[in-house]
């Protein structure tokens, strides 16, 4: 098992459709991979974290680096895992139209983020606060752990 | 298209032959016999009027590229040659004309395109000088020979050349000596590879500088082939940039020695939290690379236990720009983890917002204050054990010597002895007790008084003290007979520790009364001023006097007494010495024997 995450700058402004689309795409194609993990995205600024076999991931990053819809592709990291932390693959983002996506699977809007899953080391729950922080700024503070059901490792 | 020929016959013009070309420019049939201003078909009434002064006149004429507006939506304008030549009869004169209509559309269109083109051209050329000659940069063109075709404005006022040198042989001469080869070798490899190049190098300005200039150019993308190339090009002055490049590579490659030399953890982070930088000691003291302890690997090098915290704390200063600090232990390569002090402040400029950090290793001082407060803490549990045995002692002490003095004076009352020495044994064994009991007290006085050395230092009045301690000792004062002369006018107070005044007034006062001279009433001299700023108290009495070693360090040792037969511990003194070193003063004493001494307390060094 292994993660990977990185930020990038999307290249123009991602629209509500664009957005859904995104995320209707990547988790039918997540899913079949068994690719878990989470997306940020905000004015214009995305990171994201995803965690599966090396085999799936190494193709999946190099994709999203040819990706022609953001650039500064920065990857931050790239290492083996112990155990997988996320339960599936999920977005966090403001629409415009909030009520369009709440019923949405995988979708969740930047302040129900809940706190980074306790699977995972202090240093890549930071880099994943961290993250957040970058993308959403510091008007969303973490939330407190939740130890919901999605949140725990299948 | 073949011609279209017509005859046109006497002076009216009448129609004779007309070919079908021709009916195809008059637009149907001419009927033959009809004058041509009858049926004039497109033609217009101009070329009828020259068609009348060609006949009269005899003078053959061609209308070139003649418009002729035909009929129909979709029929487009078309041109013709039209000859007018006149012809005669058997007697030489004319007798009518010959028209000849060729179409000469094609040729004409393809005129007027050319014009267009011309005329566009043109425009763009004036465009493109003005813009060459506007722009801040040198731009030329060359052909594969190196012979310069065109060389904007701008080189002259760069050069200070006049617009009559021969730029071909000049341009070489004004590149810098260390730079010539290379660009003449570069700019003709380019030419005869047929590629276009980009290459730095320094060229003299008019005032003799020499600038970095950046040569780009590039070959003609379409030419005809068998024709010479051109290259384009243009020379723009980077002097500054490249300056300030090397300024900035310098810097930065300055500080990131300055780093690596220094011998504590340095690194730096993005705006976003990310650690980008280590220095070298970071590697030797964690035995990691940077790829190993990538962005936020720092996190696991703390201890477990500190590990969430230092992450918040991180988190908080990336959200609110506060600078970082705290004290952490870190991991060495070999495992022992050491206490560092980790702080981090950001910096904002124009490259935007860096965090710069250190971590520095506190280990040593962490552990010599551990050290230190542990036997702070040992020391101060002796300490109080100490008071405590000795109150504990003179209490228990005192208590039993309470009741050994009643029962012996009510022993000596009662009891009568055939001994006639028995009666001063009994004033001695009296003298013993009250010796035992004064001791007793001495050293309770002197263990409270230690406690009092570090007091909190007032400002107090030195007559008022004197006199509360008088009260106390008025029984000695009376046995005396002395009598006190005070002189405290010109420093009357004093910045001290009261429970350390009245212990040194104390100790004066009575060891002067007590050490009297028994021949002479006593006569006690205190003085308070001042010697070089500082406040001095010197206690002056005539009594029995003393051996003095060293009049500055006389050196009182407690429990030592130069005059055994007066009563007294011998604690007094040591306690006034300790008393004035804790704060910094002295003591100084002069004395002869039989005539009086002088004690001078300098309260401060």
């Amino acid at each position: 098992m292994h993660h990977i995450a990185y930020i990038s700058r999307a290249v123009r402004p991602l629209t509500d459709e664009d957005l859904h689309d995104l995320l209707t795409q990547c988790r039918r194609d997540n899913e079949r991979h068994h690719i878990t993990g989470i997306l940020f995205y905000s004015h214009g600024n995305i990171a994201q974290l995803f965690e599966g076999e090396p085999e799936k991931l190494e193709p999946l990053f190099a994709r999203i680096s040819r990706d022609g819809r953001h650039s500064h592709v920065q990857k931050l990291i790239d290492k083996p895992v112990a155990a997988r932390s996320f339960s599936d693959w999920s977005m966090a983002f403001h629409p415009l139209e909030p009520a369009a996506f709440e019923t949405l699977q995988g979708f969740l809007l930047p302040h129900h983020v809940p706190a980074p899953p306790s699977s995972l080391t202090i240093a890549d729950a930071m880099l994943i606060d961290l993250v957040r922080l970058a993308v959403f700024g510091g008007a969303t503070p973490p939330q407190a752990p939740a130890p919901t059901a999605s949140l725990d490792p299948a | 298209m073949p011609a279209g020929v017509a005859t046109l016959q006497g002076p009216e013009l009448c129609y004779g032959f007309v070919n079908e070309a021709m009916e195809t420019v008059l637009g149907g049939p001419a009927p033959e016999g009809t004058p041509i201003a009858k049926h004039p078909g497109f033609l217009a009434a101009d070329l009828l009027d020259v068609m009348q002064r060609v006949y009269q006149s005899g003078r053959p004429f061609i209308a070139k590229a003649y418009c002729l507006a035909l009929p129909g939506p979709d029929s487009p304008n078309r041109y013709y040659d039209l000859t007018l030549e006149p012809f005669r009869n058997t007697d030489d004169v004319i007798s009518g004309l010959l028209l000849f209509a060729v179409d000469v559309t094609a040729q004409e269109e393809a005129r007027q395109q050319a014009h267009r083109l011309e005329v566009e051209t043109r425009r763009l050329d004036t465009r493109l000088r003005v813009l060459t000659e506007t722009v801040p940069q040198i731009t030329f063109t060359v052909d594969a020979k190196g012979h310069y075709e065109y060389v904007s404005p701008q080189w002259y006022y760069f050069t200070g050349q006049p617009p009559t040198a021969a730029v071909d042989a000049i341009w070489p001469l004004l590149i810098h000596p260390d730079d010539r080869l290379r660009v003449l070798y570069q700019s003709e490899a380019a030419r005869a590879a047929g590629t276009g190049w980009s290459y730095e190098y320094r060229l003299r300005r008019h005032d003799g500088q020499y600038r970095w200039l950046l040569s780009r150019a590039l070959p003609e993308q379409l030419h005809t082939p068998g024709e010479p190339v051109f290259w384009h090009g243009a020379l723009t002055e980077i002097h500054d940039q490249r300056e300030l490049t090397e300024a900035l590579r310098r810097g930065e490659a300055e500080l990131r020695f300055l780093a690596d030399s220094i011998p504590e953890l340095i690194w730096t982070a993005t705006a976003e939290g990310f650690i980008d930088y280590y220095n070298r000691h970071t590697g030797e003291y964690t035995g990691l690379t940077q790829q190993e302890l990538g962005p936020t690997g720092w996190i696991n090098l703390l201890a477990p236990n500190e590990q969430a915290e230092a992450a918040r704390q991180w988190v908080h200063s990336m959200a609110t720009g506060e600078a970082f600090e705290g004290v952490f232990r870190m991991r060495r390569h070999d495992g022992q983890y050491r206490w560092h002090i980790i702080r981090a402040r950001q910096l904002a400029d124009g490259q935007g917002l860096r965090w710069f950090g250190a971590c520095t290793d506190a280990d040593d001082q962490h552990r010599l204050r551990e050290v230190l407060q542990t036997q702070y803490n040992e020391l101060a549990r002796t300490n109080h054990d100490l008071d405590t045995f000795v109150y504990t002692a003179s209490h228990d002490l005192r208590q039993p010597l309470i009741n050994l003095r009643g029962l012996f004076e009510e022993l000596a009352r009662v009891a009568s002895f055939d001994d006639p020495q028995a009666n001063s044994m009994l004033h001695m064994v009296e003298d013993a007790l009250a010796q035992l009991e004064l001791t007793i007290q001495d050293l309770a006085a002197t263990v409270q008084d230690q406690r009092g050395l570090s007091a909190p230092a007032e400002r107090l009045d030195l007559r008022s003290i004197a006199d509360e301690i008088l009260l106390g000792l008025r029984a000695q004062f009376v046995q005396a007979g002395a009598t006190l002369e005070f002189d405290l006018d010109e420093a009357p107070t004093l910045h001290y520790g009261r429970a350390n005044l009245r212990s040194i007034l104390h100790n004066l006062l009575s060891n002067a009364l007590k050490f009297a001279h028994p021949e002479r009433p006593a006569h006690i001299r205190v003085r308070s001023y001042l010697q070089q700023g500082q406040p001095v108290l010197s206690v002056q009495d005539n009594g029995l006097g003393m051996v003095v070693p060293s009049p500055h360090s006389p050196g009182f040792r407690p429990f030592t007494r130069q005059h055994t037969h007066v009563p007294g511990a011998g604690v007094g003194m040591y306690l006034v010495q300790r008393i004035l070193t804790s704060r910094g003063g002295h003591l100084e004493v002069e004395s002869t024997l039989g005539e009086g001494t002088t004690f001078t307390v300098h309260w401060a060094a």
